[in-house]
């Protein structure tokens, strides 16, 4: 008899765990809003419609409402929208369809053509015109059929055989980055894939735009699709017009799938959080970018845009997410800031760059500076690392390690008026902050600057400069560890760091090779640090006390009900 | 053991009852209503029940149980039967040990969910309509009577300086969905949901264009309104023919000014 007693304890020990595991699970608020923020390609192709005239007719009506202002009324891809798009609009004249069912330079088939209507094209300006019902899609293709003729001349487009495929193993993916090698991708590719390969910056297509290799770990970013089949299609067809040729006759059928598996491997999603908690570490920062204890550590991606705010607005910005991690001691807080681009090429003007903005007073209520570059009466801190700078700064370290000289590297200054940026640089100082914090040795002293609105942009005097950083450029991805005591001495003009607050942070990005200059940049919105804590022992204490009053509660009220049962009236 | 079951008539399960369906409806506030909020509403998201609606909700459901088991002496009776010695039942015997033993933890867990130190996910609100400030209320459209072909005209000028400018965050379609539309956590409103534009009269559209955020009034922080002020580059004729575009290419019609009398 006690055994079974023994036993229904037991089992109601595990049936209230999984209960409680269960609210748990429950009660923990948003389970990141990934993949939500991209698209889904369909394949669907359905209720084709005859091609008559009359849906020519009618496909003309629809392409000079929804489609000339960026594919031009000759569908030479030349609308008045195109000098802002990158990539540029299709030019249906030619034929430089990119996602086809097709083999090498034969022309789409319809449903291609309706698949990419309906879906649209990440990464691009086309929409999704599933709003647009299956006869007026099948109509305007038709229409913007009728800009190249050589869809009537050839006739029927047979599609290239896509099926079969062999499952994704560790084996099949070993084979693929082998053929990834072989089959020469990381000439463009890239070694890691990101779109960086030798050959990325030699490749020009017409008015000496280069042809960017697609960064293959950006998993929101392939064009058509990302999934296995999609990625074997493209190896298998090729992009026309583009140096991505087919590799039908070079790579077997089954090579290309192992090739297919290896690109899907590589490529990521975007994990993106509103709030990025920096990780209490016991002892020293990371001692560099490359330092393993990041590895650790939580990554959160954001999306970025080009910078429209202010004028000049920036239509084509290069970088497209930008990932960041943080993590803080008693004294430092560091955070390595990451994203891909296809070349560290730097000059003094242009420069690879990067911005992290806090607001100088951490806001109480809802009110922060306005997210871009604050406003006249909230300021915000910028912490600015610059490629070149950099560069000029470690030169000159080895040249005369232990006396700092002026720098003479310090030039433009980014967003502010030309007459500031020019006031700004005859103060640009090297020897900034003396007291070198000897754990970022090799660390240069980055720009920290506050702004007050774009055209009130101010560098903050030398003895005010504590911020730095280091970087390291390698296979296409820049990473770069800034770093900042928690709090300074100027609290008018530097984020303090504390623990448990929300504090905003916004990222900018500058790609030098793309010619992005002050305010020609990537942006991203508000977004919120904050410092983790360590629990203290009075939180265990509370929720012991409570449980143990919880039991001596309810022993109470069920010994008393025992006691003085209610009398269940008939 | 059936036998006895029925001879014991004061074996009641009402408290079972009332646990099941506080979590029933804990169920379907948490998991179920996201996913039919997404599908009723057309999202592509699910829509997460608020945690102080939650709170609510819940108070409200275990409320409602106590209410029903106390409405006659025989219910509360039953009710609190389910403390007694359970005798021979086992499934009684295990149900109250569960209670017994979940009730102490759910208390512990709520005390120490609300003394652990964290920060609370960011409250971010958004004001849809600030009132439209006096220097526009009384601007009208200068092309609504002028005849139809300079209408067409400003209308078709409209949609392309619609593309080149809004295009990249509010979307060729006026959807919403432009290409820089995921970096603003407050995403670009979509033109074509029929509670935005279409719902204020062209007047506001004009604000809104031309100071943007920075120009929302003090009560509409919290600034995360990436709208620029678009009056640095569009003078106010191209202003009028972009609102005049986008209300032709989000298909919507403009909220009309109510005749008033002087």
């Amino acid at each position: 008899m006690s055994k079974i007693k023994h036993n229904i304890i037991f089992r109601s020990l595990i049936l209230c765990m999984i209960a409680g595991l269960f609210t748990f699970t429950c009660l923990r608020d948003g389970a990141a809003q990934t993949s939500q923020l991209f698209r889904v390609y369909s394949t669907e192709a359905t209720g084709k419609i005859a091609e008559t005239s009359d849906a020519i007719a009618a496909g003309k009506k629809i392409y000079e409402i929804k489609c000339y202002y960026c594919h031009g009324i000759k569908g030479d891809g030349n609308g008045s929208d195109a000098p802002r798009l990158d990539p540029k609009p299709r030019n249906f004249t030619r034929n430089e369809y990119k996602i086809r069912s097709t083999g090498q330079s034969v022309l789409p088939t319809d449903e291609d053509l309706f698949r990419i209507i309906s879906s649209g094209v990440e990464g691009s300006a086309m929409p999704f015109w599933n709003t647009l019902t299956t006869d007026e899609r099948w109509q305007v293709i038709y229409y913007i059929k009728t800009f190249n003729p050589e869809f009537k001349d050839k006739g029927e487009r047979a599609p290239v055989s896509l099926g079969g495929g062999i499952a994704s193993s560790s084996d099949s993916i070993k084979r693929g980055e082998k053929l990834f090698k072989e089959a020469k991708c990381i000439l463009c590719h890239g070694e890691d894939g990101r779109g960086d390969g030798q050959l990325t910056t030699t490749l020009k297509k017409q008015w000496d735009l280069p042809f960017k290799a697609r960064d293959l770990t950006q998993g929101w970013m392939f064009k058509g699709g990302n999934t296995e089949g999609d990625i074997y299609r493209t190896v298998t067809t090729g992009l026309n017009e583009t140096p991505m040729g087919s590799y039908a006759d070079y790579l077997t059928d089954e090579d290309r799938w192992h090739l297919s598996h290896y690109v899907k491997s590589i490529s990521h999603g975007m994990k993106t959080d509103v709030v990025l908690k920096s990780k209490l570490l016991a002892g020293n920062l990371p001692a560099g970018p490359e330092d393993a204890v990041w590895d650790t550590l939580e990554t959160i991606e954001l999306p970025l845009a080009g910078q429209i705010v202010a004028s000049p607005r920036f239509w084509t910005p290069s970088a497209n997410s930008i990932r960041i991690k943080s993590v803080y001691n008693e004294k430092n807080i560091a955070f390595l800031v990451e994203w891909d681009d296809r070349t560290d090429e730097q000059s003094e003007v242009y420069s690879d760059a990067v911005a992290i903005q806090f607001p100088t007073k951490t806001p109480e209520g809802l009110k922060k500076p306005y997210f871009a570059m604050g406003d006249s009466s909230n300021n915000v801190e910028l912490l600015h690392w610059r490629a070149y700078d950099e560069s000029v700064l470690a030169a000159q370290r080895t040249d005369d390690s232990i006396e700092t000289e002026t720098d003479g590297g310090e030039d433009v200054e980014e967003e502010a008026g030309d007459e500031d940026a020019e006031a700004a640089t005859e103060q640009e100082v090297e020897n900034a902050v003396e007291e070198t914090i000897e754990e970022f040795e090799n660390f240069v002293t980055i720009k920290e600057m506050n702004a007050k609105g774009f055209k009130r942009l101010s560098v903050q005097p030398d003895k005010s400069q504590n911020s730095k950083g280091k970087s390291q450029w390698k296979n296409g991805k820049w990473q770069v560890m800034i770093t900042r005591p928690l709090v300074t001495a100027d609290k008018k003009i530097d984020v303090q760091f504390e623990k448990g607050n929300l504090i905003p942070y916004a990222l900018a990005v500058w790609d030098g090779s793309n010619s992005e200059i002050k305010g020609q940049k990537s942006i991203s919105s508000w977004y919120y640090l904050t410092l983790e804590m360590t629990t203290p022992n009075s939180v265990y204490i509370y929720a012991i006390i409570a449980v143990i009053l919880a039991i001596s509660i309810q022993l109470w009220v069920v010994a008393r009900i025992r006691r003085f049962p209610t009398e269940i009236p008939s | 053991m059936a036998k006895k079951k029925m001879a014991n008539k004061k074996n009641s399960y009402s408290m079972i009852m009332v646990v099941v369906s506080v979590l029933i409806v804990f169920v379907i506030i948490k998991v179920i209503a996201p996913y039919a909020f997404m599908i009723l509403l057309g999202k592509d998201h699910t829509m997460p029940t608020p945690s102080t609606l939650m709170l609510w909700y819940m108070i409200l459901a275990i409320l409602a149980c106590l209410v029903y088991v106390s409405t006659s002496d025989l219910k509360w009776a039953n009710f609190l039967s389910f403390i007694l010695p359970a005798g021979d039942d086992k499934f009684k015997a295990l149900f109250q040990k569960m209670i017994i033993i979940a009730i102490p933890l759910l208390v512990g867990w709520f005390v120490y969910s609300g003394t652990v130190p964290g920060t609370a996910s960011p409250v971010e609100l958004r004001i849809q309509h600030p009132t439209l400030p006096q220097e526009f209320e009384k601007m009208e459209n200068p092309f609504l009577h002028a005849d139809e072909a300079t209408k067409r005209k400003c209308i078709e000028e409209g949609k392309h300086l619609y593309q080149q400018n809004c295009r990249p965050c509010h979307g060729s379609k006026a959807d919403g969905n432009g290409p820089f539309a995921n970096a603003f956590r407050l995403r670009p409103i979509n033109f074509t949901d029929p509670g935005t534009i279409a719902t204020v009269v062209e007047a506001f559209a004009f604000w809104r264009i031309k100071e943007g955020g920075p120009g929302l009034p003090g009560v509409s922080t919290p600034w995360d309104s990436a709208m620029p002020a678009w009056k640095d580059v569009l003078t106010d004729t191209q202003i009028w023919k972009i609102i005049m575009g986008e209300y032709a290419t989000a298909e919507v019609q403009a909220r009309q000014r109510e005749e008033m009398e002087h």
